[in-house]
């Protein structure tokens, strides 16, 4: 991914300064209204449906940045004992939950150990312990994943240090929030965010045209003319992994042999210009390669020869089945273009329903901007071993990453980007390169 | 990763200074006398990469003769991958790699420069008889985009930078000529930097004591006083300095207003109330504008002084533009203005200019000098461009420029630069 020009930027400046027309230092005041396709039953960390209003509610130790570096949240800083087994984390001063009580390492450690059962999590003069049974050299980027939130679980309701406070919750349809006054890194800007969940895509376009939802998530077929409508759309870096997750390890030399001819037979491309209207990548590998730099390396083109040669040499081939999500539009076209190239390499795959099928299609976004937690992450929810590293070098990441890629049980497809359109009276509106909100920051222009 | 104390802490120490062409506006403005070292490109020496790629390559292949291309598809340029290519070609012939035309070559080595997140990522496959690939892989951190100035216009702004923080900036004051002094006022300390062999080195950093957590878009100004050295107002806080160094800071809870002036100059000497736990001032004005004590709640207002009276230009909450000569309270409307105004006393055109950020939803950000020669504004610069939204600007110790801390995008780094005005081309 090459950097944003300096000439480039001044050139958009200038365009896009003639359509603006307010004052640039954010405002207090007003309300944020939301639509999402998640709807989460819970506002558990550990739902992952409710990914996207977690970081909302709570806080974590340590946030990662868009360079994938540590930085303070919770946490001011941070120490490993040699061989990164026992790390020591000193808390924020001053820091509240929303019912007014002060954070304590106690109430971190007790969330820390209810989030990950194996850990050993304790407080130790006022600073949080973590324990692990291996060295753990990526430890304070593990502590930045949603699930690591610091919850506060008192009496059945969860609470959290988050820049806003649940002021009405009804599950898997509607979230508000208002903004803590005393939140330790500022208060919002907003008053209130309204969140309508479990909309569909079609739904928010709707409710975006007609005022209801200022903020909506786009689908990627539909992200293009979005933009030729003139709404203000925006997006995060491919981010997000799909692939062909097969169900069993590949038992023989013969099944690797058509999983291969079945990778090879794949237009990526294809799908990434009709699915993905070319907002995508095609992927070779599984982390991409604007966080890697090495993902070219596995092969994304396809290569309908090879893979019907290497066809050739299995005298018998099952056939397969191809599980999909069919209320999801673009894992059905996914779906079946992937059927139809694998017809012209001599594969039969036939697309199935339920969790029974050979291989099934996935969509995984990425946990961490910091490459190492990623892969872990990507790797752990693909069923996958966990990677092992000889060092922090790229080359290890790389080589972990091949291991992974050469047990025959993933296939790459595409990386994708998440997008959204945002009303005109929307300022300050960011994610992360891996799609993350930063909400607390946003402001609304009346 | 090392098992060293990691503290990622506010007001980061991990400081770079960077410099470009400096333009003084006032012969008299000797703090302004920073030594300039730094051109904005940066010479990189690549021969440690090259030699660890190539030694990587050679292990691989062995000595002898193999087709060697170079392909980027990295953010550097094509000079500097051409300069990269010829010193891995050198470094390979030095461990008996040479390159050789593909037919008359034992294999091939393609070298891909890449980058990732955090790194330049080289890559080389090699490829010999008819065995897989073998990959060797270099990686090396990747420098911060730096940007550049632009070309001049009639009536000028300069910027100078004057520092760069991963931290907050609020505001920066420089002071005393020889040796050249610097505080930075970020949100957590107040750091005091001095001019040493040719770059700033730190000399002290003093906290600033605060009960209440900062608002999100935190606001501070720092302003040089006669009787001691700095003054700082924050939501909320008042810190005050001792008179000598090495330095002490009293900070203490105080709803004290804010000079809206330069208070090294005796030309303004009106305050104003900040809202504690917001990002503006209430409208609330001592001792007041004339017989204006209040107008309406604002982000910054910039002063040009008439014969008989003083003009006020606010700049509103309600994103209105204020005018107010002491009687009457004009709206100038809604202009294409920032939030941010400060006035500067060039000595160009009608002497005093009123600096004026952009209001534009992208990334960059722009200032503009204005001037009211009745009572309307008329443009009297081009655009001056920031890689980054500018988060203050404030009229600088003496009058004469401003500082403008600005957030680049590309890099999320906070920049602090001094503004000035050149009379003509």
């Amino acid at each position: 991914m090459r950097r944003t020009s300096f000439p480039l930027l001044v050139a958009s400046s200038l365009i896009l300064a003639v359509l603006a027309g307010a004052e640039t230092r954010p405002r207090y005041g007003g309300t944020l209204h939301v639509a999402l396709r998640a709807a989460p039953a819970s506002l558990e960390p550990s739902d992952q449906g409710a990914v996207d209003v977690v970081s909302l509610i709570y806080d974590t130790l340590i946030t990662v940045d868009n360079r994938g570096q540590s930085q303070p949240g919770l946490a001011t800083s941070w120490q490993a004992d040699p061989g990164n087994q026992r790390w020591r984390f000193l808390l924020r001063p001053g820091v509240t939950f929303s019912d007014g009580k002060p954070l304590t390492a106690d109430s971190v450690a007790a969330s820390l150990r209810i989030a990950n059962a194996s850990w050993k999590v304790f407080a130790e003069s006022g600073a949080v312990v973590v324990e692990r049974g291996s060295p753990a050299p990526y430890l304070p980027a593990e502590l930045a994943l949603p699930l690591n939130s610091i919850v506060k679980r008192d009496g059945g309701k969860e609470v959290g240090t988050g820049p806003f406070v649940v002021s009405q919750w009804v599950p898997s349809k509607e979230l508000i929030l208002a903004p803590r006054e005393d939140y330790w890194d500022g208060r919002p800007f907003v008053d209130s965010i309204e969140i309508d969940l479990g909309k569909s895509f079609r739904d928010q376009a709707v409710a975006l045209d007609l005022g209801k939802a200022q903020l909506i998530e786009i689908a990627p077929e539909q992200a293009r003319r979005a933009g030729i409508e003139s709404r203000n759309v925006t997006k995060s870096a491919p981010a997000e992994l799909m692939a062909l997750v097969c169900a069993r390890p590949s038992g023989s030399a013969q099944e690797q042999q058509l999983r291969d001819a079945f990778a090879f037979s794949i237009d990526r491309e294809s799908l990434n210009k009709v699915v993905l209207q070319g907002g995508g990548d095609p992927a070779g590998g599984l982390l991409p390669n604007w966080m890697t730099g090495y993902e070219f390396l596995f092969p994304s083109q396809m290569n309908l020869t090879r893979a019907r040669e290497i066809r050739a040499e299995v005298p018998h081939a099952d056939v397969w089945t191809l599980g999909f999500d069919p209320n999801d539009s673009v894992e059905s076209v996914v779906a079946e273009r992937v059927v139809l190239n694998a017809g012209e390499a001599g594969l039969r795959v036939q697309l199935a329903s339920g969790n029974t099928a050979d291989m099934r299609l996935v969509r995984i976004p990425l946990a961490s901007l910091e490459v190492h937690v990623a892969l872990n992450e990507l790797a752990a929810a693909l069923g996958l071993p966990q990677p092992n590293y000889g060092s922090d070098s790229m080359d290890d990441v790389y080589i972990a990453e091949k291991t992974l890629l050469q047990s025959h049980q993933v296939i790459p497809l595409l990386h994708s980007p998440s997008e959204w359109a945002v009303a005109g009276g929307i300022r300050n509106w960011t994610a992360t390169l891996g799609g993350k909100w930063r909400l607390p920051d946003v402001w609304v222009y009346p | 990763m090392d098992s060293a104390i990691n503290r990622p802490v506010y007001n980061s120490p991990i400081l770079k200074m960077l410099s470009s062409v400096l333009r003084l506006p006032k012969s008299s403005i000797c703090v302004l006398a920073i030594l300039l070292f730094a051109p904005h490109v940066f010479a990189t020496d690549w021969s440690s990469p090259e030699q660890q790629l190539a030694g990587k390559i050679a292990s691989s292949t062995g000595p002898g003769a193999f087709a060697v291309n170079v392909a980027n598809r990295s953010s550097l340029s094509p000079s500097q991958a051409e300069e990269i290519r010829r010193g891995l070609l050198a470094d390979l012939a030095t461990l008996g790699v040479r390159p050789a035309s593909a037919d008359a070559a034992a294999g091939t080595v393609n070298i891909t420069l890449s980058e990732g997140l955090q790194n330049y990522v080289w890559v080389a496959e090699i490829h010999q008889d008819s065995n897989e690939a073998q990959v060797q892989m270099v990686s090396l951190p990747r420098p911060d985009v730096v940007s550049a100035d632009r070309a001049t216009f009639p009536m000028t702004i300069h910027k100078t930078l004057l520092w760069t923080d991963d931290s907050r900036i609020l505001d920066v004051a420089l002071f005393s000529a020889n040796p050249q002094q610097m505080i930075v006022l970020g949100a957590e300390s107040i750091n005091l930097y001095q001019f040493q062999q040719g770059r700033w080195q730190r000399q002290q950093s003093l906290a600033i004591l605060h009960a209440h957590p900062w608002p999100r878009d935190l606001r501070g100004r720092l302003t040089l006083r006669k009787d001691h050295l700095f003054d700082v107002y924050l939501p909320r806080v008042f810190c005050r300095s001792t008179v000598t160094t090495p330095l002490a800071v009293n900070c203490y809870e105080s709803d004290d207003p804010w000079p809206l002036g330069p208070a090294g100059t005796d030309v303004v000497t009106e305050s104003a109330f900040f809202a504690s736990t917001r990002n503006f001032f209430t409208g609330a004005i001592s001792p007041g504008i004339g017989k204006q004590t209040t107008t309406q709640p604002f982000y910054t207002t910039a002063m040009v002084p008439r014969e008989k009276y003083a003009l006020w230009v606010i700049d509103g909450v309600d994103g209105q533009i204020h005018l107010l000569d002491g009687i009457t309270d004009r709206t100038a409307g809604k202009l294409d203005w920032g939030s941010d105004i400060a006035n500067v006393h060039s000595g160009c055109g009608r002497g005093w200019q009123i600096l004026v950020t952009g209001n534009s939803d992208t990334p960059g950000d722009t200032v503009r000098a204005f001037e009211i020669p009745d009572r309307e504004f008329v443009v009297v610069s081009q655009p001056l461009e920031f890689a980054g939204k500018i988060t203050a600007l404030w009229t600088n110790s003496d009058g004469s420029g401003a500082i403008a801390i600005s957030q680049n995008g590309g890099t999320g780094k906070y920049e602090a630069d001094q503004l000035s005005i050149t009379c003509g081309q």
